[in-house]
């Protein structure tokens, strides 16, 4: 299917990589379905960019990316809801925030989100532990890159459209 | 905004399938237990409240914010 985007323009999407929220991310509740984009492929960054909505894209990451130790704990209630059943079939990623002037980048290592790789489902997880803030701030990322799941997401090239006004 | 006085284990139905326990009391903290289906989010108003506020900022960056190789090579250590 073709999928109309702000940031990227129209991109073909195959509707198997299409990730279903089981609940909602927070004050996105109308927002359901999304794609994982990988556009700067030499970054650890990825675009969940929303289906339904052409302007609403997040820039994600692998939260261990960003914090080696990093061990969230995923209820059964979120297992349940997502039907994991295997440790492997679990992918996480972290929204990103960043402001421009003077660049300040943090990432939301308390509210994930949860992939179910194998039946392409997600939420946007609470962790209980209170220690994972909202609003990590990373001045570097010392890790090597490239580290969203390929197993749910499409690339999409650099040169493709640039939207960035 | 509809208020009732409760015992310490008793509790509170709202609907059919949401229903709030009062555990313990100790000074000035109360200890909560809310059962609900897995379709209602159940989180502390003030978390729910950040998270939220912070989607709403992380979302759609524009201008510099959005040119991830140019934030990556500020970033790479």
């Amino acid at each position: 299917m073709e999928l109309q985007t702000k940031l990227f323009g129209p991109i073909e999407v195959d509707t198997a990589r299409v990730i279903e929220m089981r609940r909602p991310i927070l004050g996105f509740e109308r927002l359901r379905r999304y794609v994982l984009l990988i556009r700067e492929e030499k970054t650890p960054f990825g675009w969940l960019q929303s289906v339904e909505e052409a302007a609403v894209a997040f820039v994600v990451v692998n939260p261990f990316v960003v914090k080696g130790d990093y061990e969230p704990v995923l209820s059964d209630e979120v297992q349940g809801i997502l039907g994991i059943e295997r440790a492997e079939d679990v992918a996480l990623l972290s929204i990103v925030t960043i402001r421009s002037e003077p660049l300040e980048v943090s990432v939301n290592l308390r509210a994930p989100l949860v992939i179910n790789v194998r039946n392409m489902t997600a939420l946007q997880a609470v962790l209980e532990d209170e220690t994972y803030p909202v609003r990590y701030v990373i001045k570097t990322i010392k890790e090597r890159p490239a580290e969203i799941p390929q197993a749910v997401s499409l690339k999409i090239s650099p040169t493709s459209s640039d939207n960035f006004a | 905004m509809l208020i009732l006085t409760r015992k310490l284990g008793e509790a509170i139905a709202i609907g059919d399938d949401v229903k709030v326990h009062l555990l313990e009391i100790k000074g000035k903290q109360v200890r909560i237990g809310v059962e609900a289906p897995p379709r209602i989010t159940v989180h502390r108003e003030e978390i729910y409240r950040q998270i939220r506020e912070q989607n709403q900022k992380s979302a759609t960056p524009t201008g510099p914010a959005a040119d991830l190789q140019e934030v990556w090579e500020k970033l790479k250590g």
